[in-house]
């Protein structure tokens, strides 16, 4: 192996003081604060923290390439003992590439569009190697083979969008490990993946280490992936490593109250014993959906789907992207017409109710939406947003404005808030006002489109909550779309597992979880990331 | 060709007549919908109402509006394009010489205007936020403000009043000069110019921003290298088509650099046309123009599709790609 | 800040700073050209004075006078009066229509969109001038037929802007939360949609105010413009052209009086452009 230089008793990464600082006017000083991390051969360092907590700023900084606006203003970074942060941008230009390489989150976006993938590859050997041109491309068929991709001459010539997110992220992993660096630095590689590719994209990345013996830096926010692949932890909060240790012990035993809260914020794969519905007289089926189908030509987007909501309980649906859950919400509030089937609310037919019978009775259905940031007209106070959905339930202006407030009060945000734009409130704030306006119209279901997806794991642990709460008080009965298994299993009654448009497999949540029926349920199970340990 | 390509060029071409079909009837109907209107601009102001209704019978504007508007589109297809009543010439043969005459001046201001404009707006965009970028913006922003015939009126007075370098028409009256091109093509590349460096810039600045730059500069890749190797195909796929697209303003500024040096080309033949009010010209004109609109439009989209990877004519068939 | 009042803080940026006051100081001149006109602008004197020179009576002519022996100063004044107006008058006239048919074609896509695209189409390929030429010719010199020859020439486009605006914003879920709560489809489209398309609006607005008073003065030019006697920068260019070598006057001002306006409309549009953030994310 050409790891030349560098001895095995060294570390090959060392990081000592390392900081960055942001430009004026951001919300604080420093980026990277004062950071110290040493990376050993053949070890995978997990780098965790929520967004906005330095890790993006520190692998900037460790390739001596910071973020526009970012600079280094001080600390040490020595590959194998060699000093790189005052180093020109020539030799910086050997070292990239080279001797560290970086893997990134959105891996379709990181290759250049207009360019095969597999010149991209060869070109990694003409900045850093002396080939021929045919030798060159020998190589790079030879690294497309070995990350277990089908038909390596079709992916040499194909552009980026011609193949999968998946196959797009081990084309990347090949052309960073093309010159065999000492160090990898994995930046939310599988963040932008379905659950079964990450998993097979982190078993790929666990192998290298035992293979190769590269160092690699792990950066995420999901602890179900560190719980997977990591040897060992650090912790970032605010530009500061707050624990940093072995992946068990950090795990189990975490010191830092930070840490424990980022932990304690993971939902469980185990479902709570038996949830109860919550109206104990009888369960009342709010919403049926009987054989619902969408097509667009010969694609189906949803096909079929027979499912009943009752009162006071919660039915997850499952699935990766692409499996037609989000058409299905959007279905049955009617925001696309379906091709066939039926959608009962309450007992009435849904779908053929037009105009005032329509606006009269969309209040039993009301949805929450993925993105804290679209789902808010950014002009409207929060106030006046809720007190329109007030309106339109039929309350008059004073009525409006007092549910309005409160509203704010059950779902757990401060009066002043009010007369606050939507600029001004957090993501998880956001989602809140989200579910206060759909509460506003007093449904009987609650639509939740994938509602917790953007949020980080502490907010999304208090809408969990929040929702739990509301569904005692009020006997809601929630429609939850999630592609996270672990969401599912700690809020439902029922879980429904969806694949390209079909549901695949409906039942009590303990049984989908512990005893999957369907092959496709036990791929998602043993995909989840960090089952044993989180 | 395969299959999706003929089609999407026959989806075009079919939409290309169905614009060329309403155009011509707008202009039939705007020009020679109110008969007498026409008899008047036709035979003068002094004619008498006799010797128009006369004029009107022979030749044929007793008929329903539709059915001149039939006849006429027939004729025109057929290149039966009237009579000046200004020029006393067949219209055809009057307008083949002075669009060549403007395709001249056109082309010769696109070979100055692209190169200039693409090379600031790629300078601009690399350095974004540096002084050459705001140099190259407050540029755009000046240029793209003064009307064609202000800077024509500024040139002029520097360049021929003040130091007398250069002519002050361009009727090219004794042949060929390059010297009497010189201050038309001006007008144009300054307005021209400023306009494609502006989107040019924004292109060259939205490229630099995206991941796969961030990629190829970790990759250990020379930011020289990084701007031509990976930045520069991406990024002028929108300067190109805009360039196709300026060439209707490029038109419109013809006509005013035209007059104001009496250059005599397609725009001068317009401008005299509007002034006598000679209508079988205008309408000539006017068709000729916005075949000539529509057909950089369609160039335009197939150079976007020939150049846009993901929308590539040259990729034959999508691949199924698996996991 | 607030979203709403943000674009008061662009304004302290010293492109848009230039720009406002460049085109707050024509606006003024256009409100006060009785108070500031020395003279009558359609009353003849003495011609061709040059700029600085004095009348007979001792009185003095700032920038000289034309031809036909009015004072060119106060056809500058006036005539800043007439394309004010004019050029306003015409790009709201525009915007009328513009933003209607953006708006529905935007939201309700299908056939509606396909007619109103079509004919945009239709429109938009004429070349401007050429379109404005047919215009004129066919209906007459007025300043009636200058708005609507502008408003043809502007629509199209800014159909588009709304259009794309529009169909960008329909995506996205506040307007999906209306929808199901039952909202009525004109208060989504004018208290949702049009509010949230005003940021990129009132720059195109600037842009084309500008590009309107550059119509009018090239039709001046053209001599298609307003009939005369009316004072009009782009007719006093084209009055002038003639005698240009030896009264440079003639045509040097109102040039830079056109020039002026537009690039101080253009340099407000810039300033008022929110610029995409800059500011480093700590990631």
């Amino acid at each position: 192996m050409m790891f030349g230089n560098c001895d095995d008793s060294e570390p090959i990464l060392a990081v000592e003081g390392l900081t960055v600082a942001l430009p004026k006017g951001a919300d604080r000083a420093l980026a990277v604060d004062a950071v110290s991390l040493e990376l050993r051969r053949g070890e995978i360092l997990c780098i965790v923290g929520e967004s906005g907590s330095g890790k993006s700023a520190l692998t900037g900084a460790i390739m001596g390439a910071p973020a526009p606006g970012l600079r280094v203003t001080g600390g040490s970074v020595r590959l194998c003992g060699k000093e790189l942060t005052k180093l020109s941008e020539r030799a910086w230009c050997r070292i990239r590439g080279n001797r560290i390489a970086m893997i990134f989150q959105e891996p379709m976006a990181s290759l250049n569009p207009s360019i095969p993938v597999g010149q991209q590859i060869m070109e990694v050997f003409e900045l850093h190697a002396r080939m021929r041109v045919s030798e060159r491309r020998e190589r790079a068929l030879t690294l497309i083979r070995s990350m277990q991709l089908p038909d390596p001459e079709r992916i040499f010539a194909s552009f980026p969008h011609q193949l999968s997110g998946g196959q797009c992220q081990r084309v990347i992993i090949a052309m960073a490990l093309a010159m065999n660096p000492e160090v990898l630095i994995a930046d939310e590689p599988t963040t932008a993946l379905d659950v079964t590719t990450q998993a097979q994209v982190l078993k790929l990345i666990r192998e290298l280490r035992e293979a190769q013996g590269h160092g690699i830096l792990f950066i995420t926010h999901d602890f179900g992936v560190v719980a997977e692949v990591a040897d060992r932890i650090a912790v970032m909060r605010y530009g500061k490593i707050v624990e940093m240790g072995e992946a068990r012990r950090v795990l189990t035993q975490p010191v830092h109250p930070y840490t424990r809260e980022l932990i304690a914020a993971v939902p469980s794969l185990t479902p709570p014993s038996s949830k109860e519905p919550v109206d104990g007289d009888g369960a009342k089926t709010v919403l049926a959906v009987t054989g619902l189908a969408k097509s667009y030509g010969r694609v189906h987007a949803v096909n079929e789907v027979t499912f009943a909501l009752e009162r006071g309980t919660t039915l997850s649906v499952v699935g990766e992207s692409g499996c037609g859950k989000s058409s299905l919400a959007r279905l049955i509030v009617r925001l696309t017409e379906p091709t066939s089937g039926r959608v009962d609310v309450n007992g009435k037919c849904f779908l053929t109710l037009q105009g005032r019978e329509l606006r009269a009775s969309c209040r039993a259905v009301q949805m929450i939406f993925q993105d804290p940031f679209g789902s808010l007209n950014p002009l409207r106070r929060a106030g006046a947003t809720i007190a329109r959905a007030a309106m339109l339930a039929g309350a008059d202006r004073r009525t409006a404005r007092a549910r309005a407030g409160e509203l704010f009060d059950r779902v757990g945000l401060p009066r002043e808030g009010l007369d606050r734009r939507p600029s001004a409130f957090s993501g998880g704030q956001k989602q809140r006002i989200g579910i206060a306006r759909a509460l506003a119209m007093n449904p009987d279901v609650l639509i939740a489109d994938e509602s917790l997806s953007a949020l980080d794991a502490s907010s999304q642990a208090q809408i969990l909550q929040l929702l739990c709460k509301l569904q005692n008080e009020l006997g809601l009965a929630i429609l939850m779309i999630t592609h996270d298994l672990r969401v599912a299993a700690q809020i439902s009654h029922r879980i429904a597992v969806m694949q390209a448009g079909r549901i695949v497999e409906i039942g009590p949540a303990e049984q989908v979880i512990n005893s999957p029926q369907h092959p496709y349920t036990r791929e998602l199970l043993e995909s989840a990331p960090g089952r044993g340990l989180v | 060709m395969s299959d999706g390509v003929s089609r999407w060029l026959l989806r075009k071409g079919a939409g290309m007549l169905l614009t060329m079909l309403a155009v011509s009837f707008l202009v039939f109907a705007v020009l020679e919908f109110n008969v007498d209107d026409v008899a008047v601009k036709v035979l003068g102001q002094f004619s008498t109402a006799d010797q128009r209704q006369a004029w009107l019978q022979e030749n044929g504007y007793t008929a329903p509006f539709l059915l001149r508007y039939v006849r006429w589109l027939g004729e025109f297809i057929t290149g039966h394009w009237g009579t000046s009543t200004y020029y006393r010439e067949d219209v055809l043969t009057l307008i083949a010489p002075r669009l060549a005459a403007s395709g001249l001046l056109a082309g010769t201001a696109l070979l100055v205007i692209v190169p200039v404009g693409l090379l600031m707006g790629v300078i601009a965009g690399v350095k974004e936020g540096s002084i050459v970028d705001r140099l190259v913006s407050v540029f755009a922003i000046v240029t793209t403000s003064i009307p064609e015939f202000a800077s024509a009126v500024f040139l002029t007075a520097f360049f021929v009043f003040w130091l007398g370098w250069l002519p002050g028409v361009s009727t090219m009256a004794d042949g060929f000069h390059l010297r009497e091109l010189v201050l038309p093509v001006s007008v144009l590349t300054l307005y021209s110019a400023g306009y494609i460096a502006r989107m040019t810039r924004a292109s060259m600045a939205e490229v630099m921003q995206t991941p796969y730059i961030r990629t190829a500069r970790l990759k250990g890749n020379p930011l020289l290298r990084v701007i031509v190797r990976h930045a520069l195909r991406n990024a002028l796929i929108t300067p190109v088509t805009v360039i196709m697209l300026q060439i209707p303003w490029l038109l419109s500024g013809v006509i005013v650099v035209e007059v104001f040096f009496a250059y005599q080309g397609f725009g001068t033949l317009l401008y005299q046309a509007a002034l006598n009010t000679d209508i079988y010209l205008i309408e000539a004109c006017t068709m000729v123009s916005v075949v000539a609109v529509v057909a950089t439009q369609v160039a335009s989209d197939l150079m976007y599709a020939w150049l846009n990877p993901r929308m590539s004519l040259r990729t034959a068939g999508r691949i199924e790609g698996g996991k | 800040m607030t979203a709403r009042y943000q674009w008061l803080r662009s304004l302290a940026r010293p492109t848009a700073a230039i720009g406002a006051l460049l085109v707050g100081g024509w606006l003024l001149v256009a409100l006060l050209s009785h108070a500031l006109a020395p003279y009558d602008p359609l009353h003849s004197m003495v011609p061709l004075l040059t700029p600085g020179s004095r009348g007979p009576a001792g009185n003095i002519f700032w920038l000289g006078t034309d031809s036909l022996g009015r004072d060119v100063l106060s056809r500058l004044i006036y005539g800043a009066r007439t394309v004010v107006v004019v050029a306003t008058v015409a790009t709201l006239t525009a915007y009328a229509v513009g933003i209607t048919t953006g708006l529905l074609a935007g939201y309700f896509r299908g056939r509606v969109d396909v007619a109103l695209s079509f004919f945009a189409n239709v429109v938009l390929s004429f070349p401007v001038l050429v379109l404005y030429i047919v215009i004129i010719v066919a209906l007459g010199a007025s300043a009636a037929n200058v708005v609507l020859a502008v408003t043809f020439g502007s629509a199209p486009a800014i159909f588009r802007i709304v259009r794309a605006i529009t169909i960008d914003l329909r995506g996205r879920d506040f307007i999906a939360a209306a929808i199901t709560q039952g909202e009525s489809t004109w208060r989504i489209l004018l208290v949702e949609i049009l509010p949230n398309s005003s940021g990129a609006l009132i720059v195109d607005f600037c842009l084309r105010l500008g590009y309107s008073a550059i119509t009018m003065g090239v039709l001046g030019f053209l001599g298609l413009g307003l009939p005369p006697p009316t004072p009009d920068w782009g007719g006093m260019v084209n009055e002038g052209r003639t005698m240009a070598f030896a009264f440079p006057h003639l045509v040097l001002f109102p040039c830079l009086a056109i020039s002026s306006l537009v690039l101080g409309l253009s340099l407000l549009a810039d300033g008022l452009r929110q610029p995409p953030g800059r500011v480093g994310r700590a990631g």
